[in-house]
C-alpha cells in the first residue's frame, strides 16, 4: 500500500494520500518502476505534500512536472510542504506593490 | 463503448436532454412575474439574476442578454416566454422584443407578454400561466428518441478542490471527455484564473494559432487584474478550503484543474457565454464561482453541466449542498474523486471516481463508467439535485465597473 504519490519524475514533492504521523516510513509510488521509501519529519495530513529531497530556501518546487512555486524556507526531506514554506509566483499583487513602493 | 443517448429532437443540430419551458424576465423588475408563473406551472424554469442590468456598462448588459438568449437556445428548452414591462422599455440589450427576435432564430416557439399590453402586472402573470401551461402540454408530445452522442455538449467546472481533484476526479472526467469527443460530441471547460501556471501547455493544444493567442491574452488579462488588487492571489484563490485541503499555490491548483480538459485538441476558444460553432473540445473564458459558471456553460449550449468536487475540507455530517440546479435548463451532475467526500455527501453526489485514490480502479476504468453515467443522465435519469425543488441564486460574471 502506498502512502504517497510522486506524479512526474521531475517532481521534488509527493502527495500524501493517507493521514501520516511524524517519523513514519513512507512508501511513495513513483512514475518509474521502483517505489521510494523515506521517513517523515512532520505530521502530514491527507492530501498535503511531502518533500522527497531536501529543498533550499528559494528553490523551485515541482509537482505534475511543472513549477508550483518556490520554497520560502529550507525544507528537510520528509518535511511537510505547504502554506508555511511554499509561495506561488503568479498573480502576486503584493509583490507588485512592494516593487512599486521601492521605486 | 455506447455512442447514443435518448434525446428530445429539436430544430437545430443538437438534441435536448430535458424538455423545459423557459420563462425569462426581461429586466430585473420582471423577476416577480417570472417566479409567479414558474411556481404555478410544472416543467418550467426561470433565471433570476442578482443585480441585473441596471447601472452596468454595455459589455456587461450584453453578457446578461447572452445568458438569457443562451438559455432559450439551449436544446433543453422547448419554448420560451419573455415577460417585459412594455415594448422599448429599459436598456436595449434586454428589451423584450429584441430578445425574442434573437431567440426566434433557433426555430423554437417564443412569445412576449408585457405588462402594458396585458393591462397590468397580475393580468400578465395570468396570461403567462395560461401560455406556459399550453407550451408545457405541447412539449409533452415531443418524445425522446435514440440520437448520436455527437448531439451532446457538456460543460464542466471543478470546485472545493483538494489533492484528489488533480489525481483522480479531474483526470477521470478528462477520460470521459475524451470518449465523448471521440464519439463526435462537445466538451466545454472554463475558469480562466485556473489556467494561470498551465496556460502554455493548454495554448499548445489549440488547433488554431489565433485561438492559442486569444487564450493566452485571456489569462494574461486576468493575471494583470489579480496584480492590480495588491494582494497575494492566495488570499483570494486558492480559496481557504483548497489551502486547508493541501493545495498551496494557484499554479498547483491550475495544474490539477486542467486535467478535466482530457487530452483532446482544443478546437475553439469562446468568449464568456457564447456558443461553439464546431464540435469537440472548447475553452470558454469564465469565472469559477459555483453560482456563476454552470449557468454560463448552459448558455453556451451545454445540455449537461458537471461539478467536479474535491471536498476534503467539508464537514463530515450532512454537509451543505455545494451547488443546486444552478445551470437553469441544464441538469447539474455532482461528481467527486475523493472517496471521503463521496461518503460524506452521498445524498448530493451522482458519481464517484474515488476508487482511483483507494487503488481499486484505474482512471481509464472510472472515466468509462463516468461517460456511461453522463449518457444515462442525458437520457433522462435525474441527478440528485434534480430531486430537489430549489435553485441557487445566479451571479453573472460581470467585468464592471458599475455606475
Amino acid at each position: 500500500m502506498f502512502h504517497a504519490l510522486q506524479l512526474e519524475p521531475a517532481d521534488n514533492v509527493a502527495t500524501v494520500v493517507a493521514v501520516v504521523a511524524k517519523n513514519t516510513q513512507l512508501t511513495v509510488q513513483t512514475p518509474g518502476a521502483r517505489a521510494l521509501t523515506l521517513a517523515t519529519v512532520d505530521d502530514i495530513p491527507f492530501g498535503h505534500k511531502v518533500a522527497l529531497q531536501p529543498l533550499r530556501k528559494g528553490e523551485i518546487v515541482v509537482k505534475y512536472g511543472r513549477p508550483i512555486g518556490r520554497a520560502t524556507a529550507d525544507i528537510p526531506q520528509g518535511g511537510l510542504v505547504g502554506i508555511h514554506n511554499l509561495e506561488g509566483m503568479r498573480g502576486r499583487g503584493d509583490l507588485v506593490q512592494e516593487r512599486g513602493a521601492a521605486k | 463503448m455506447k455512442t447514443t443517448f435518448l434525446g428530445f429532437p429539436r430544430p437545430g443540430e443538437m438534441a435536448g436532454t430535458r424538455n423545459y419551458v423557459l420563462v425569462i424576465p426581461a429586466g430585473r423588475v420582471l423577476s416577480i412575474a417570472a417566479t409567479r408563473v414558474t411556481d404555478y406551472v410544472t416543467g418550467t424554469k426561470t433565471a433570476i439574476t442578482g443585480g441585473g442590468e441596471v447601472g452596468h456598462h454595455k459589455r456587461d448588459r450584453e453578457r446578461i442578454a447572452r445568458l438569457l438568449i443562451g438559455f432559450a437556445k439551449n436544446p433543453n428548452t422547448y419554448a420560451t416566454i419573455i415577460l417585459g414591462a412594455r415594448k422599448d422599455f429599459g436598456y436595449r440589450e434586454v428589451e423584450p422584443y429584441s430578445l425574442a427576435h434573437e431567440i426566434a432564430k433557433a426555430g423554437k416557439p417564443v412569445e412576449v407578454l408585457t405588462v402594458e399590453e396585458s393591462g397590468g402586472l397580475e393580468r400578465m402573470v395570468e396570461e403567462g400561466i395560461a401560455l406556459a401551461r399550453r407550451y408545457v402540454h405541447q412539449a409533452s408530445l415531443v418524445r425522446r428518441e435514440p440520437v448520436s452522442a455527437d448531439k451532446l455538449a457538456i460543460g464542466v467546472k471543478c470546485g472545493w478542490s483538494d489533492a484528489t481533484s488533480g489525481i483522480a476526479g479531474n483526470p477521470a472526467f478528462g477520460k470521459a471527455a475524451d470518449l465523448l469527443i471521440a464519439a463526435g460530441g462537445t466538451v466545454i471547460f472554463s475558469e480562466t484564473t485556473e489556467l494561470i501556471g498551465t496556460e502554455q501547455d493548454i495554448a499548445e493544444r489549440c488547433v488554431d494559432k489565433a485561438d492559442a493567442k486569444r487564450l493566452l491574452a485571456m489569462v494574461s488579462e486576468i493575471e494583470e487584474a489579480a496584480k492590480r488588487t495588491g494582494e497575494d492571489i492566495r488570499a483570494i484563490n486558492p480559496v481557504p478550503s483548497n489551502i486547508a485541503a493541501g493545495i498551496t499555490t494557484l499554479e498547483e491548483k491550475s495544474l490539477g484543474a486542467v486535467f478535466k480538459a482530457g487530452t483532446s485538441k482544443i478546437v475553439g476558444v469562446l468568449e464568456y457565454a457564447t456558443q461553439p460553432t464546431k464540435k469537440g473540445l472548447h475553452f470558454m473564458d469564465g469565472w469559477m464561482s459555483a453560482f456563476s459558471l454552470p449557468m454560463s456553460l448552459a448558455a453556451a449550449g451545454a445540455q449537461i453541466s458537471l461539478y467536479q468536487l474535491g471536498g476534503e475540507d467539508l464537514p463530515s455530517n450532512d454537509p451543505p449542498m455545494l451547488a443546486t440546479n444552478n445551470a437553469v435548463v441544464s441538469p447539474l451532475m455532482m461528481i467527486t474523486g475523493n472517496p471521503r467526500t463521496a461518503g460524506k455527501a452521498e445524498r448530493s453526489i451522482d458519481f464517484s471516481s474515488g476508487a482511483v485514490i483507494t487503488g481499486e480502479a484505474t482512471i481509464d476504468a472510472v472515466g468509462e463508467a463516468l461517460y456511461a453515467k453522463i449518457l444515462s443522465i442525458a437520457s433522462g435519469e435525474l441527478t440528485k439535485g434534480e430531486t430537489i425543488r430549489y435553485s441557487d441564486p445566479l451571479d453573472p460574471y460581470f467585468l464592471g465597473p458599475v455606475f
